[in-house]
C-alpha cells in the first residue's frame, strides 16, 4: 500500500523568484501563515521550524534539500499534537515551475506543487495538513496576486 | 484498488453569490475557464452544457442537484472525440461562506477504477480552480492562449 500522502497543485501570477522568497522570507511567511514565525536559514541541512505567534513551536525538522527557486524539501515531524507527533516524521517536497496549465493550454503561470508524505504508517498528521495546506496555499497565492490573503478566521 | 476520486478545496475572497454565478453563467465562466463557455444556472433535469473555444459543445449533463448558491451537482462527460471514451462521471461544488469569504471544495467522482479521464481532470482542476480565484481577487483569470489559437484554427478551417 502507499504511504499516506497530501499533493496539492495551486497556479500564482507570479514568478518562481518570487514564491521561493515568499516561502522562505519569515516577514512573508507570518502574512499568509495566520502569523506563524518560520525559523531557518533554508540550507541543506538546516533546522526548520514553525512557531505560534506566542511562542509555542508547531513543528520542526531539517532542510533536506534546497535549489531556489525550485525546489526544496523539509523533513518535518509536529511538536504540539501529541497523537500527531508520535506519528513521527514526514516529508514536505515543495516545487516550484514556470508551467503550462494543461498540455497544449499555452498560458503559463507558476505551478507550485506540494507532496507531504508520512515516512511512517498512520494517517493522522495527513489529515491534518490536508486541511491546512488549502488555507495556506489560497492565501499564499492571494497575497502574492493582491497583497491581501483570502482566508481569514 | 478503490474507485478514483479527486477533492479539491480553495478559499476565494468573493462571495458564494459571486462563485456560483462564475460557475454557472457562460459570460462569467468565458472570462477564466480558458475561454469555455460553462452554463449550469438551471433547476435539476435541465442541462449543463460548454462550448469551447472554437465554438464546438463539448458537454451536454444533467444537472442533478442546484441548490444556489450552496451545492451545484451535474453529470460529466466530454463530447471532445479524441479523449478516453467513459461513462459520465459526476462533479459536486460545495460554496461554504466564511465571513465575506468561500470556501469551495470541489468533488469529482463516480469515475471505474482505472480511469484516464480521472487522471485528466486531477490536472485540470487545480488550474481551472487557480484560474476562477484570480479572476473572483483580481478582475483577471489566468491567461492561456489555447482559446486564441483554438478560434483561430476552427475561422481558418
Amino acid at each position: 500500500m502507499a504511504k499516506p500522502q497530501f499533493v496539492y497543485v495551486t497556479y500564482i501570477r507570479s514568478t518562481p523568484e518570487k514564491v521561493w522568497a515568499a516561502l522562505t522570507d519569515p516577514q512573508t511567511v507570518r502574512k499568509f501563515w495566520f502569523g506563524m514565525n518560520v525559523a531557518c536559514d533554508f540550507k541543506p541541512g538546516s533546522p526548520w521550524s514553525l512557531s505560534f505567534e506566542d511562542g509555542r513551536v508547531a513543528d520542526i525538522g531539517e532542510i533536506l534539500e534546497a535549489e531556489p527557486p525550485r525546489r526544496l524539501v523539509i523533513r518535518w515531524r509536529n511538536e504540539f499534537r501529541p497523537e500527531l507527533k508520535a506519528e513521527g516524521y514526514s516529508r514536505c517536497t515543495m516545487s516550484i515551475e514556470l508551467a503550462e496549465y494543461y498540455p497544449g493550454m499555452g498560458g503559463k503561470a507558476v505551478k507550485l506543487t506540494i507532496q507531504h508524505e508520512l515516512e511512517g504508517e498512520g494517517g493522522k498528521l495527513i489529515e491534518a495538513v490536508s486541511g491546512g495546506w488549502p488555507k495556506v496555499l489560497s492565501n499564499l497565492k492571494s497575497y502574492l496576486e493582491t497583497g491581501d490573503v483570502a482566508f481569514k478566521e | 484498488m478503490s474507485k478514483p476520486v479527486f477533492v479539491y478545496v480553495i478559499y476565494i475572497a468573493a462571495s458564494p453569490e459571486r462563485v456560483w454565478e462564475a460557475l454557472t453563467k457562460a459570460d462569467v465562466s468565458e472570462r477564466f475557464w480558458f475561454g469555455y463557455r460553462v452554463t449550469a444556472d438551471g433547476k435539476p433535469g435541465t442541462r449543463m452544457t460548454a462550448i469551447d473555444p472554437a465554438g464546438r459543445q463539448v458537454h451536454d449533463d444533467p444537472i442533478i442537484e442546484s441548490d444556489p448558491p450552496r451545492k451545484l451537482v451535474y453529470g460529466w462527460k466530454s463530447l471532445y472525440k479524441d479523449l478516453p471514451d467513459e461513462r459520465a462521471s459526476r462533479v459536486t461544488f460545495l460554496l461554504e461562506p466564511l465571513k465575506d469569504q468561500t470556501r469551495l471544495t470541489v468533488t469529482h467522482d463516480d469515475f471505474d477504477e482505472g480511469s484516464r479521464m480521472f487522471e485528466m481532470i486531477s490536472k485540470g482542476w487545480p488550474a481551472v480552480l487557480s484560474s476562477l480565484k484570480s479572476f473572483l481577487e483580481t478582475g483577471r483569470g489566468l491567461a492561456a492562449t489555447w482559446g486564441e489559437e483554438e478560434r483561430r484554427r476552427a475561422v481558418e478551417s
